[in-house]
């Protein structure tokens, strides 16, 4: 018998995706409706390995589905949703060419809504998914929320992602969970730690809203995306701000009310924005404020104890951050960009304030004596007080981002800024040549090796013999001690010799006594001395035994990762050499200029 | 006693003979009370004195007979008048089944519609100020509920629902009888009614799942960068810039460039040849003169004969081509043997071609690698767009956050992001021509200045 002939493309890759205009009409959408559910529900089109069996033959590229995602999509019940707003869809264009804009009003009142929130717990079945997933929604909501209602994005959607990205700002501040901050030319960067999870989101700079070419971005598309997201952020929100114990919705400035219809002006709405920032939130009632991490447990899981305590360091540093402008007042000057710091500020506990003639919700004066901080962004200023320092916004990022407060002696008023630098870069990088000005930027504790020699060149010149002495002096002072121990030893000595001598009658007894004692005597414990070197060398060893062990899959990788470590330790070590011997030459120089000055003065005092 | 009758064995293969010999008389007449019951209603529901009647009388005592009178035929009409005419009985439902539509045929009472007379009355009465409570009462319930209906809208932007919490078992339809630790994970999905059963969301693509939707920035981009940073940053964009010019050169060169160029003046001289191809030359004494030359007929291919070769030149051949191939064979026999004593090099050499070759490979799989984990995502027709390098342009970074000036579209790059990570179809926004009404003017209706004219002088006329 002759089996019934196979089809082509009835199973393989040509059965496993669908041509979008298939998928259409298997789901009875239309496009603009399937783009949409595709959007809500995280359904892409894919790329098949081998695109003309995947297209049946077909040529050509076409917009590929998963026959499973469609199949997916068909068992959602927003389809019959999309399905019926269909007629109202129709009823409000039948009322606009009707001319009856009364009808369109009243339909378009009466439009109904699509709940989309069982969509976000479907596609982050548990918070921290969704937390994972926060990066592109942040940025989305952020960006949205500057932009005014425009024609294909829906009225309240601009406005609720202002709501949502203040609520969530709270939250962070609330859980002091920022942790890094970058300022680029394309906006700010913030880098927060939420239950484990980093998120990453950009938050332009505040500029009046640009107007967009049109054939650049689909904002119809964009808009759905934002949809989705605010439905999640909503939810995050939520259950941020009950994990941490504060009241949902928190109570912002009347600005943030959907009902409020108002016309403000865009200053007045950014002004209202950073005001609701500076208000504390209310707690949820019992619930204590001061919430501490447990300290970390140490366990000897890891097999590598500098792992456990580079992270036991981390922890202590995160914790430093966290209150590290605990108790300082800020205050910032008109000019400055107000948003990224009052949030930063804010973050690690301290309070801020502003010019309260030109902005509402500032909290204390500008007279007020126990302000810390003035943060300016101008070459000078009129009135200054002596209780403060005058500083530029650049020291809080860069302070946020070395997790002390640097001092502040590179950022004050007027004063040439340090570059700001990037805290994104990768520290698994770390072989790489870091010259010290820059090393002394990362770690406040570095201390360059000439440092104080050339901060007191012009003392060390003029008096070379004065240093001399002092070095003498430092020596003495340390042997002090040490010398007064020995004499003491030596007077106990002395008096336990004398109390021998005074007993010994008989000599020859006491030599047998001697001999006896030493027989019986316990020889003093000679403690276990570690000897440094060889430990050193036994460490090395054992070491050496290790890497033979490295199994041969894997030794050539290996071999050639230590080859790179030598060559790239070799380079920085030449590139130190070099710019050792290029100081010292400099020194050298500038010290031999100054002799001659000086005996040129000499001379022209002698003449 | 009923005498158990002795059953005939029959068969009742099918369904004929099964209804011929099966005793059915029980079930219809079950069935017959059923549709007796339907018909007269149940006896169960009807009232005792609807099914009996008290026998008051004695068995001994006589009916009385009244002696009723005749009515006067006026009055058995005037009786006759309250009763359902015969010819309209059938219309009656005879039937005690419920209608299942009651509500079929509703027709309107006479006069619950508002006919003109009373809508005018109740014109007047409004006017009057009767119905002004009822009008605000309305008023208010329709605000009312239109309030409810805005609150029920905004129910959605308060997200009053901790969406993580109730992660149970029990609310992904697994029985409760199941919900135990040991009782595997499959185990308890099996048990899943299938309506309740949810089709897993197949992975996503690698692309939209590896990618980062939020890139670290390069340190070059910072507001205040560093001098070698900035200067890495632009060696990078240089780079790039230079990719895309050679690429550009590449395309004119292979496009544009292929063709010769050809002046206007050349065309028209083509165009002329071209065209009088095939036409009787104009007489041209020149060249009449260089073909004058030979008068003679001479193909431009003369005809090839078939000359044939003799026996010495065959004899020669075939010994030539005898000679060569044992020339060729000797040279095969010594180069064996000499292989023989190369084998050591041999060895050598194909050892380090196949290392070389190796280690080819190796670097191929790692480019292909690399490749593919930045590929950009062929997702349509049109070309997904490559993400530039951030450029800053040295006069812009004025060092201060009050003049920082963007250069990018955030938004632009969102979208362009999401296409890069194949979350969206690369596309082209084709915008939308405004169709040019034309405006016609019905020809009757046409003025023109001469109507003008005409009305003008009419009316002049006319005074």
């Amino acid at each position: 018998m002759v089996s019934k002939k196979k089809k082509k493309y009835s199973s393989g890759e040509g059965a496993q995706f669908m041509t979008r205009k298939a998928a259409l009409k298997k789901l009875q959408l239309s496009l603009k409706d399937f783009r949409r559910i595709c959007i809500l529900k995280g359904i892409y089109p894919r790329e098949p390995r081998n695109r003309k069996r995947a297209q049946k033959g077909a040529g050509g590229i076409k917009t590929l589905y998963h026959t499973k995602d469609i199949k997916f999509l068909l068992h959602e019940p927003i389809i019959w949703k999309l399905r019926e707003l269909k007629v109202y869809q129709q009823k409000i264009r039948r009322a606009r060419a009707m001319r009856e804009y009364r009808n369109m009003k009243k339909y378009l009142r009466d439009y109904p809504d699509i709940n989309i929130d069982h969509i976000v717990k479907e596609r982050y079945p548990t918070f921290v998914d969704a937390l994972r997933d926060l990066d592109d929604c942040l940025t989305l909501c952020f960006l949205f929320s500057t932009f005014p209602s425009l024609k294909k994005v829906p009225r309240d959607q601009s406005m609720l992602c202002r709501r949502l990205t203040v609520e969530f700002m709270h939250a962070v501040i609330a859980a002091k969970a920022l942790r890094k901050v970058f300022v680029s030319i394309k906006g700010y960067y913030y880098q927060v730690e939420l239950e484990g999870q980093t998120i990453t989101w950009i938050v332009p700079h505040h500029f009046s809203f640009q107007p967009q070419n049109k054939d650049e971005v689909d904002f119809k598309i964009m808009s759905t995306f934002v949809e989705f997201y605010t439905m999640m952020l909503g939810f995050v929100n939520f259950k941020l701000y009950h994990s941490l114990n504060l009241v949902y919705p928190p109570k912002l400035t009347a600005a943030f009310t959907a009902d409020d219809k108002e016309l403000i002006d865009e200053h007045a709405y950014v002004a209202e924005r950073i005001a609701a920032m500076n208000l504390s939130l209310a707690r949820v009632e019992g619930s204590n404020e001061g919430e501490e991490l447990p300290e970390i447990d140490i366990f000897n899981t890891e097999d590598d104890p500098q792992k456990l305590e580079e992270a036991k360091l981390e922890a202590e540093k995160i914790k430093k951050l966290k209150t590290m402008f605990k108790g300082l007042k800020f205050f910032i000057n008109r000019e400055v960009p107000r948003e990224p710091l009052v949030f930063i500020i804010r973050c690690f506990g301290g309070e801020v304030s502003w010019d309260k003639d030109h902005f509402v919700g500032a909290t204390f004066d500008e007279s007020d004596e126990s302000i810390a901080y003035h943060i300016v962004d101008r070459p000078t200023m009129d009135k200054q007080y002596l209780s403060r320092y005058y500083v530029q916004p650049q020291w809080v990022f860069d302070s946020v981002n070395a997790r002390t407060l640097l001092p502040i002696n590179n950022y004050l008023m007027g004063a040439v800024l340090p570059p700001h630098l990037s805290p994104f870069v990768d520290k698994t990088k770390d072989q790489v040549y870091i010259p010290p000005e820059e090393r002394a930027l990362n770690d406040p504790n570095f201390k360059p090796l000439d440092d104080d020699q050339s901060g007191s060149e012009i003392e060390e010149a003029s008096d070379e013999d004065k240093e001399d002495e002092e070095e003498a002096d430092s020596e003495e002072d340390g042997d002090a001690e040490s010398a007064l121990a020995k004499q003491y030893q030596q007077e106990v000595e002395e008096d336990s010799d004398s109390d021998e001598d005074e007993e010994g009658v008989d000599p020859e007894k006491k030599k047998l006594a001697k001999e006896k004692k030493k027989a019986m005597a316990v020889t003093a414990g000679v403690p276990h001395k570690e000897h440094p070197y060889q430990k050193e060398i036994e460490d090395k060893q054992a070491f050496r035994l290790r890497e033979k062990l490295v199994r041969k899959k894997h030794r050539n990788l290996y071999k050639s990762m230590k080859a790179g470590q030598e060559k790239r330790k070799k380079e920085i070590w030449l590139l130190r050499k070099k710019r050792r011997l290029h100081d010292e030459k400099a020194k050298e120089e500038k010290k031999a200029e100054k002799r001659q000055k000086r005996q040129q003065a000499l001379e022209q005092a002698s003449a | 006693m009923s005498v158990v009758k002795k059953k005939k064995r029959v068969s009742k293969k099918n369904k004929k003979a099964w209804g011929k010999y099966s005793d059915i008389r029980d079930v219809e007449e079950f069935l017959e009370d059923q549709r007796l019951e339907e018909r007269l209603g149940k006896f169960d529901t009807k009232p005792d004195s609807e099914l009996f009647v008290v026998d008051t009388g004695g068995d001994n005592e006589e009916v009385k007979v009244e002696d009723v009178k005749p009515l006067s035929r006026k009055l058995q009409k005037r009786a006759k008048l309250n009763e359902v005419p015969k010819c309209f009985e059938v219309l009656l439902p005879t039937s005690k089944v419920q209608d299942p539509n009651k509500k079929r045929n509703y027709v309107n009472p006479v006069g619950s519609k508002p006919s003109a007379l009373s809508k005018l009355k109740e014109k007047r009465l409004a006017q009057k100020g009767v119905f002004e409570k009822k009008l605000a009462e309305a008023k208010k319930n329709r605000k009312l509920a239109l309030d409810k209906k805005r609150k029920a809208k905004q129910v959605r932007q308060t997200f009053g629902m901790d969406l993580w919490g109730k992660d149970l078992p029990a609310s992904k339809g697994i029985p409760e009888t199941l919900v135990d630790e040991f009782i595997s994970e499959e185990a308890q999905l099996h048990n899943v009614l299938p309506t309740q059963r949810l089709r897993p969301k197949p992975p996503l693509a690698k692309t939209v799942v590896t990618r980062a939707a939020v890139e670290t920035p390069h340190p070059g981009v910072s507001y205040n960068p560093s001098y070698q940073e900035h200067q890495d940053l632009l060696q990078q964009v240089g780079k790039h810039e230079e990719k895309m010019m050679k690429k550009e050169a590449h395309l004119h060169r292979v496009t544009t460039g292929m063709f010769r160029r050809v002046t206007q003046a050349e065309k028209e001289n083509q165009w002329r040849e071209e065209m009088s191809s095939g036409l009787p030359q104009p007489h041209n004494p020149a060249e009449e003169s260089e073909s004058d030359t030979d008068n003679e007929y001479k193909a431009v291919n003369p005809p090839v004969k078939n000359k044939k070769k003799d026996h010495k030149t065959r004899r020669k051949q075939k010994e030539r081509l005898l000679e060569k191939e044992r020339l060729k064979r000797e040279k095969i026999d010594k180069q064996k043997i000499t292989d023989l004593y190369k084998l050591r090099k041999l060895q050598s050499s194909i050892k380090t071609r196949e290392q070389k070759q190796a280690a080819e490979r190796s670097k191929r799989a790692e480019k292909r690698a690399t490749v593919e984990a930045t590929a950009l995502p062929t997702l349509s027709a049109h070309k997904t767009p490559v993400k530039e390098p951030d450029f800053v342009d040295p006069k812009q970074l004025s060092g201060d956050l009050r003049n920082i000036q963007a250069n990018t579209n955030p938004l632009r790059e969102r979208f362009e992001s999401l296409q890069r990570r194949g979350a969206l179809a690369a596309s082209k926004i084709m915008m939308k021509k405004k169709r040019k009404l034309k405006s016609y003017y019905k020809a009757g209706h046409k003025v023109t200045e001469k109507d003008i004219q005409k009305y003008v002088t009419r009316n002049v006329g006319k005074k």
